[in-house]
């Protein structure tokens, strides 16, 4: 495994550990969030124990069908931050389990990630169109 | 005048920023004039990882070759435009392959220089201008107080306040999820309508791509805080992107040369379908 890879994936893993450990489950942050409202499968969900399975998630367990949904609907709105009474900083709390339901450290996915795979040929397509051959040599 | 420039950064545009190469560029115009010269560096070579970010063993290595290229290049400074590349950077790339550099976004470089900017700001811009602001990003970096108070430093410009504040921090984290964008610009008109705003201003990319659309058929102006500054310090410029998406025929906007010259198949793959992409509303 390269350097890098083993990195990131212990910088996630120790992150992950700690900010679970962390989190009392309390639901403030769940409650802030701007995409609650907006997703109806978690319209009816307690955020108690909506948290309750993020923690597990981040604890390497499977997490409850509420909490993976969360963590799926997670667009980094940051609102969770400012509202945990633990300070905690919640929105990376967020961000790690989100990548961590998308199965980024090598889990099955439980949840699907939107993904381009001609990602990098559209970028340079509209690069070719955009900037000079100049611009392209020096800046990409 | 010339400007003796006292900073050298590398500036980070990100990788769809490609769509609005006039945007990289008026950026480093506008930073030459305050006194920082900026290397542009972007694209699929400089990418922060988010694009892999389901798999850590793909991301990790496309981030840990963008870390170490900004430090070969020697800048201690790497200005950010994007704010997945800013917050990929401090939260997973540079705790993990170390960084010989300070990231900043490009919002607090210019504010840090406002009183430089301020003098060279002397076309005016008859604008009530909205913001399209979003609730992410604006806890790690404020860029929905910067970006206002640059741009109400334009000679014609009045900035119109409204509380709305759209999911997410920027469009295309919610573009993918059923109902949200539309639902966004519906909010964005009508707070648009409410403060009597003719001018709808985009800080990010995402945001300007999708929100371009909604010049049609509308009496509204929309555009990037960058075309607002440039314009009025005088820097020309066309939005390029808005005139495609907007046009009729995209494939004639672009013009025939062009669409050659980049290659006419992937033109037809990986442009026309996005230019010709309907409005979210």
């Amino acid at each position: 495994m390269r350097d890098a890879e083993r990195g990131l994936i212990a910088h996630i893993r120790d992150n992950s550990a700690s900010l679970a450990a962390a989190c009392t489950a309390c639901g403030e942050c769940y409650r802030a969030c701007p995409m609650v409202p907006r997703t109806p499968a978690l319209t009816t969900s307690a955020p108690e124990a909506v948290m309750a399975g993020i923690r597990d998630i981040l604890r390497d367990d499977a997490g409850t069908a509420d909490a993976i949904a969360f963590a799926g609907a997670c667009v980094r709105s940051g609102e969770c931050t400012p509202a945990c009474p633990e300070k905690l900083d919640a929105a990376f709390l967020m961000r790690l389990a989100s990548l961590r339901v998308r199965g980024t450290l090598g889990d099955p996915p439980r949840v699907k990630t939107p993904h381009d795979p001609r990602w990098s040929a559209r970028v340079k397509a509209f690069a070719r169109l955009t900037m000079s051959e100049e611009e392209r040599t020096e800046w990409l | 005048m010339a400007v003796t420039p006292d900073s050298s950064v590398t500036f980070w545009y990100g990788c769809n920023m490609t769509r609005h190469g006039e945007i990289v560029r008026l950026v480093t115009h506008i930073l030459e004039a305050v006194g920082v010269t900026a290397a542009p560096a972007g694209g699929p070579g400089y990418c922060c990882g988010s694009t892999q970010e389901a798999n850590a063993r793909i991301s990790a290595g496309m981030a840990a070759r963008t870390v170490e290229k900004f430090n070969q290049a020697g800048r201690d400074t790497v200005v950010t435009w994007c704010p997945s590349c800013h917050m990929n950077m401090d939260d997973l790339m540079a705790p993990v392959t170390e960084a010989a550099f300070e990231t900043q976004h490009i919002t607090q470089l210019l504010a840090a220089r406002a009183e430089r900017l301020r003098p060279l700001l002397t076309h005016e811009v008859p604008a009530r201008i909205l913001l399209h602001a979003h609730h992410g990003f604006h806890g790690r970096v404020p860029v929905n107080t910067d970006v206002p108070m640059l741009l109400g430093m334009i000679p014609g410009l009045t900035v119109r306040d409204h509380p709305l504040r759209v999911p997410g921090h920027m469009c295309s984290a919610i573009a993918p999820r059923p109902g949200v964008l539309a639902q966004a610009h519906r909010d964005t008109l009508a707070a648009m309508e409410e403060v009597g705003a003719d001018t709808l201003v985009t800080v990010f990319h995402s945001c300007h791509r999708e929100a371009v659309a909604l010049e049609r058929s509308r009496p509204i102006r929309v555009v990037n805080w960058i075309h607002l500054l440039a314009e009025a310090m005088g820097f020309a410029h066309t939005d390029e992107y808005k005139l495609w998406r907007n046009a009729e025929d995209p494939r004639a906007a672009v013009g025939t040369d062009r669409i050659t010259n980049s290659g006419d198949a992937a033109f037809e793959q990986l442009v026309e379908p996005e230019l010709r992409r309907a409005p979210t509303i």
